[in-house]
């Protein structure tokens, strides 16, 4: 490669346009490598028999699986099915969750009212409930977005209910002091000093909602990715088990990176209210 | 100096119920203080003696047990505003939102509140400065701007709660030189509250010294230095002698009782 001097010193030598590209993106760049790393250990140890492949599957042998089922299309209702099922859930959980934890960090007697309750379904393990899902709704999209929507539905209330008690006095004092209205209070600083906080729970939110997801079809579908896990598991064809597991591994990925990068955005002066 | 009275407090007492003896707690115990229009006045106080409690009180966040308090009033808009302490801006708002904000809490517009803040931020030497956020201010910026929020809502009286206690020695300096020149500006009667002796003497009129828990005046003490001061009266003898008068003061309260934890 060529070296040309771009700085005014003559001792700056320009950095290559990969070592830059890498820097840049150095989070991105590693963890790739990593997951690079890890994929190559896996078949290297299958192809020296270090485990059975049938077992276990390798990674050539999913992507194989990847690309028979992608090709054909024959993964596609599955993947719409669940995904269907995440979204309908997940958004009703935050439509739900958030105008309900904000109310009842707001008013007292709101909290009294449901905190109960809510934390009582809270502590019940959800798979105990499952059952009852699905005797009441049957084995189809309604069980699973209401499966996901319980599983999900709490950390958004807690999460929200912490942001609006975490509003800090001296702020409110200073709405008071200058006789903010209880609607102008609520929307210069309750809101703004919630908001971090109901970021954190759409984050934590996110991946219970697919946990939501796969533990309903497993336990009864007839389509979605865990019903298409379950249904290859019977077959023992782990390789196809392997690609539905990387599949959700990824979606979930792609999820929290999301989020995480709206959360960056506040991360400046959030960390100045605590 | 007009001799018509800003803030009258008459017999004013604050009584807090301590929770876990089930005892009357008394933070201030009678207070009477007259501020005259344009004075500029400090409460000058260890920590706990209810300084801080009597300025919450004449702004109204705070209700006291007993006594009155009477602002003149102007006819429009709000009597007093308060200056807090450090840190008290909102950091998910620009500088501009944050001036404008007595403006939006008054009712003004969005829009207007804006337009009207903007001489202030320029007034306090934060002009450029209106879409920054209060984290890439330094400290002494960002008290301008809480300072640019109390004078924008025009209330005649100014509340100041040791607005300068966190910002470092020079820093401090620079504040007090700029806060004399923009109460010169805008023309406001104003209540320090300060622990220090000589931020005390440099900025007032008039400075009242408090004693320790329960709080009440101990000395009311004029402070006859020219205006305008620069920094350096702060290394004449007549300012010294003062800040010696008011230490022996303090020094004298100092009693062997256990130190009263800050209010």
């Amino acid at each position: 490669m060529a070296t040309i001097s771009v700085g005014s010193s003559p001792l700056a030598r320009p950095t290559p346009r990969m070592i830059r590209l890498v820097r840049s993106n150095e989070r991105l760049f590693y963890g790739i490598v990593g997951f690079v790393v890890v994929g190559l250990v896996w078949e290297a140890a299958g192809d020296l028999g270090l485990y059975r492949k049938s077992l276990l599957s390798t990674p050539s042998l999913v992507l194989t699986a990847a690309i028979q089922d992608f090709g054909s299309g024959a993964i596609f209702p599955d993947l719409r099915e669940s995904f269907v099922e995440f979204s309908l859930g997940f958004f009703s959980a935050l439509g739900i969750g958030i105008p309900l934890g904000l109310l009842i960090g707001t008013f007292r007697r709101v909290d009294h009212f449901v905190s109960l309750l809510l934390f009582g379904i809270y502590s019940t393990p959800k798979a105990a409930i499952a059952p009852l899902i699905i005797i009441v709704f049957g084995i189809g999209l309604e069980s699973k977005v209401i499966f996901v929507f319980l599983l999900t539905f709490f950390s958004v209330i807690v999460s929200t209910v912490a942001g609006v008690r975490s509003a800090a006095e001296r702020h409110v004092d200073i709405a008071r002091s200058f006789g903010a209205s209880r609607w102008l209070l609520f929307r210069s600083v309750i809101l703004p000093s919630t908001f971090p906080f109901i970021l954190t729970g759409i984050r934590i939110a996110t991946g219970r909602a697919l946990v939501g997801v796969i533990v309903a079809e497993e336990i009864a579908a007839n389509a979605g990715i865990g019903h298409y896990i379950e249904l290859w598991g019977a077959f023992l064809q782990t390789s196809k088990v392997m690609l539905g597991v990387v599949i959700l591994g990824t979606f979930g990925i792609i999820l929290g990176e999301g989020v995480r990068r709206i959360e960056k955005r506040y991360e400046v002066w959030r960390q100045e209210i605590h | 100096m007009a001799s018509e009275l800003a803030l009258s407090a008459r017999g004013v007492r604050m009584e807090y119920r301590d929770r876990s003896s089930d005892t009357r707690l008394v933070a201030i115990e009678t207070m009477d203080l007259d501020v005259a229009d344009g004075e500029f006045v400090s409460l000058l106080g260890p920590s706990g003696c209810g300084k801080s409690t009597f300025l919450k009180i004449v702004n109204g966040l705070l209700t006291a047990t007993a006594g009155e308090i009477r602002l003149r009033r102007n006819g429009k808009g709000r009597e007093d505003a308060m200056v807090f302490q450090d840190a008290a801006l909102f950091p998910w708002y620009s500088v501009l939102d944050n001036v404008a904000y007595g403006l939006v809490c008054a009712g003004v517009s969005n829009a207007e509140a804006r337009k009207r803040a903007e001489p202030l931020i320029t007034l306090v030497g934060l002009g450029g400065f209106e879409t920054k956020y209060p984290y890439q201010l330094s400290g002494g910026m960002q008290q301008r701007a809480n300072l640019a929020r109390a004078l924008a809502v025009d209330a005649p009286i100014l509340l100041m709660d040791e607005p300068f206690a966190s910002l470092d020695a020079q820093t401090r300096e620079v504040m007090q030189a700029e806060l004399l020149r923009i109460w010169n500006a805008a023309k406001k009667t104003v209540v320090f509250v300060t622990h220090q002796i000589e931020e005390a003497v440099y900025l007032s009129d008039r400075v009242v010294v408090m004693s320790s828990r329960p709080g009440r005046i101990l000395a009311d003490i004029p402070i006859a230095l020219p205006r305008p001061r620069a920094l350096e009266v702060k290394r004449s003898a007549e300012f010294t002698a003062y800040a010696a008068q008011i230490w022996q003061l303090l020094a004298g309260q100092r009693a062997p009782a256990a130190a009263a934890p800050e209010s």
